[in-house]
């Protein structure tokens, strides 16, 4: 807990700089870059198409005008950020692993809107509309998504597919780019079939080691 | 006293020699026990690194000395395979080479531009533009409030390095007045932008230690410095871990108390009951009974709280209410005289307005 009075000195913020090249982590043994957490907040990078997972305060001009989620070129933006939560109350504490064909709810960090899809069709493709739904984490039933991936848990290095538990389509990636007064962003929508569009991995952000839980059964790579 | 003193003066001197011969005492240091768990060290460190700070401590010469006696012992105590050699050999036995510097310890604990005392405050200077904060919801248990915790997390995050050539930067719009002819101006908006060197934005990682420190309340935050979004023309935004305690099966928290139900047969509310209730770091509550407990009798054991926040050796309450589980089935004709006979209570039926306190 800290009080007010912080500061820093240019000399201290170059080391600082310089430090964060030298190697990271004390004593962490490096077996891949690990699993995916409950707690865990990231962004969520679509390999085909290059963009990240995104929200923000605009509502869809159509569909069921809801709040978009889209796919943003950027790297540095913080409305890329989306928590990663367990599909019931306590099911998943933090720090657990998350398993391949786990239910998991993504509550996007700056509006506490979950990711979220619907019979609607999406503005651009006609796919269905995937939009960003609930207040402050707190959602519906279709908030729940699969995460579909090879092996036990999902790695932070893999490529995994998000499936809708309600409708059974995939978060997608198509290409399809919005106009003002969201220029270049891409639209994210579910398709049906599971395809080289609907592959996703996760990049920048804050990643809760697992706990040390003898029961969990860990396997090492 | 004095002659005492000047004993363990002696003493000391002597250890102090001896263990500068040997090497640096790194328990000491830290101020730990040989036996302490990794958490009692990241705990340890962490208060320490900021009382030694050289920044904290400008006016001592030793502070810069002791800052990395500090490091060092952390770096060595923390990780399982160099405590047990130095348990062993002692500081010479230590294998090869140290060591990332000091600094990148510190940063674990408080961020990439670490916790700088004394000039500028950040929020003063609005000059630099800065990048978007990010505050993390940090969900924490009870045991974890009662006993501290340190959670390890790994922050992956875009920086801005150096890239070869220029770029533009610190775009504006402009009024640029143009002459058409003698005394005829026109006035045309352009985008006018500066050079700057090129960054790019490269995807680092580190290790950041989030400390739950006993008696942490709801909402409290602990941030950790430049560890936010970058901005390409000025400093990160911060971290924030925002503590969220959840919900507990048996205990309810209410400041620095704790609550509790315990649900006690008729048998036992009647003819009294011994019982323990484990705590939430394992240890007995021991409860014993010898009277009557009547239903929402309320039981109170001072010092079996949660520790105070600001003072981990005060202690709230723990209430225990009981209620009284009755019987299931309907007593037999036999059962009712019995209870008739055994209680000898005659019939009571007072009509009252409970609801409204008489």
């Amino acid at each position: 807990m800290w009080s007010a009075g912080r500061g820093r000195a240019a000399g201290a913020a170059l080391l600082g700089l310089l430090l964060a090249l030298s190697v990271p982590g004390s004593g962490a043994a490096k077996t891949g870059a690990g699993v995916v957490t409950c707690g865990s907040v990231l962004k969520l990078f679509n390999t085909q198409h290059r963009v990240r997972l995104h929200s923000h305060d605009v509502k869809y001009g159509s569909g069921s005008g809801q709040q978009s989620v889209t796919g943003v070129e950027a790297s540095d933006d913080a409305n890329s950020y989306w928590r990663i939560r367990s599909g019931s109350e306590g099911g998943c504490p933090r720090g657990s692993p998350v398993r391949c064909g786990q239910a998991v709810r993504l509550t996007h960090v700056l509006t506490g809107k979950n990711l979220h899809t619907h019979h609607f069709p999406s503005p651009l493709s006609n796919n269905q509309e995937v939009s960003a739904f609930g207040e402050d984490g707190e959602g519906d039933d279709l908030d729940l998504w699969i995460v579909r991936c090879s092996g036990k848990h999902w790695e932070r290095e893999a490529a995994v597919r998000f499936q809708h538990v309600g409708t059974s389509v995939f978060l997608s990636v198509t290409g399809e780019q919005y106009g003002s007064p969201i220029r270049g962003q891409h639209e994210v929508h579910g398709m049906p079939s599971a395809n080289t569009h609907n592959t996703w991995k996760a990049m920048e952000g804050i990643f809760i080691k697992p706990s040390v839980d003898p029961s969990a059964g860990h396997d090492e790579l | 006293m004095a002659p005492q003193n000047l004993g363990t003066f002696c003493l000391l001197l002597l250890y102090l020699i001896g263990t500068v011969i040997a090497g640096r005492d790194f328990y000491k240091i830290l101020g730990v026990p040989r036996s302490a768990s990794i958490k009692d060290i990241k705990k340890a460190y962490r208060k320490l690194a900021l009382q030694l700070h050289p920044d904290r401590n400008p006016d001592d010469p030793r502070a810069q000395e002791k800052f990395q006696d500090l490091g060092a012992a952390y770096e060595v105590l923390s990780d399982s395979e160099k405590r047990k050699q130095y348990d062993t050999y002692g500081e010479e036995g230590l294998k090869e080479g140290h060591q990332s510097s000091h600094g990148d310890i510190f940063s674990h604990f408080f961020g990439d531009f670490g916790f700088m005392f004394g000039g500028t405050p950040r929020q003063q200077d609005r000059n630099i533009p800065r990048g978007s904060d990010i505050i993390v919801d940090l969900e924490v248990t009870l045991e974890e409030v009662y006993a501290g915790n340190f959670v390890e997390v790994v922050r992956n995050k875009p920086v801005a390095r150096q890239a070869p050539g220029k770029r533009k930067c610190n775009c504006r719009q402009e009024m640029r007045t143009t002459q058409l002819g003698p005394g005829r101006f026109q006035m045309t908006q352009e985008v006018v932008c500066d050079e700057c060197p090129n960054v790019k934005l490269v995807n680092e990682e580190r290790t950041l230690e989030v400390e739950i420190e006993p008696g942490v309340r709801d909402a409290m935050e602990y941030p950790f410095i430049g560890e936010g979004e970058p901005h390409v023309d000025g400093e990160p935004g911060d971290l924030r871990f925002r503590i969220k305690v959840v919900k507990h099966p048996i205990f309810e928290r209410r400041g620095d108390d704790l609550y509790t139900n315990v649900t006690i047969s008729l048998v036992e509310s009647l003819v009294g009951f011994d019982m323990d209730i484990t705590h939430l770091d394992g240890h007995k509550v021991h409860i014993s009974r010898d009277k009557i407990t009547r239903p929402g009798a309320k039981l109170w054991k001072k010092g079996e709280g949660l520790p105070n926040f600001d003072n981990n050796n005060i202690k709230g309450s723990l209430i225990i209410t009981f209620d009284v589980d009755f019987p299931k089935e309907q007593l037999t004709e036999e059962a009712r005289e019995g209870v008739k006979q055994l209680l000898k209570q005659g019939s009571v039926q007072k009509v009252y307005n409970g609801l409204q306190g008489y």
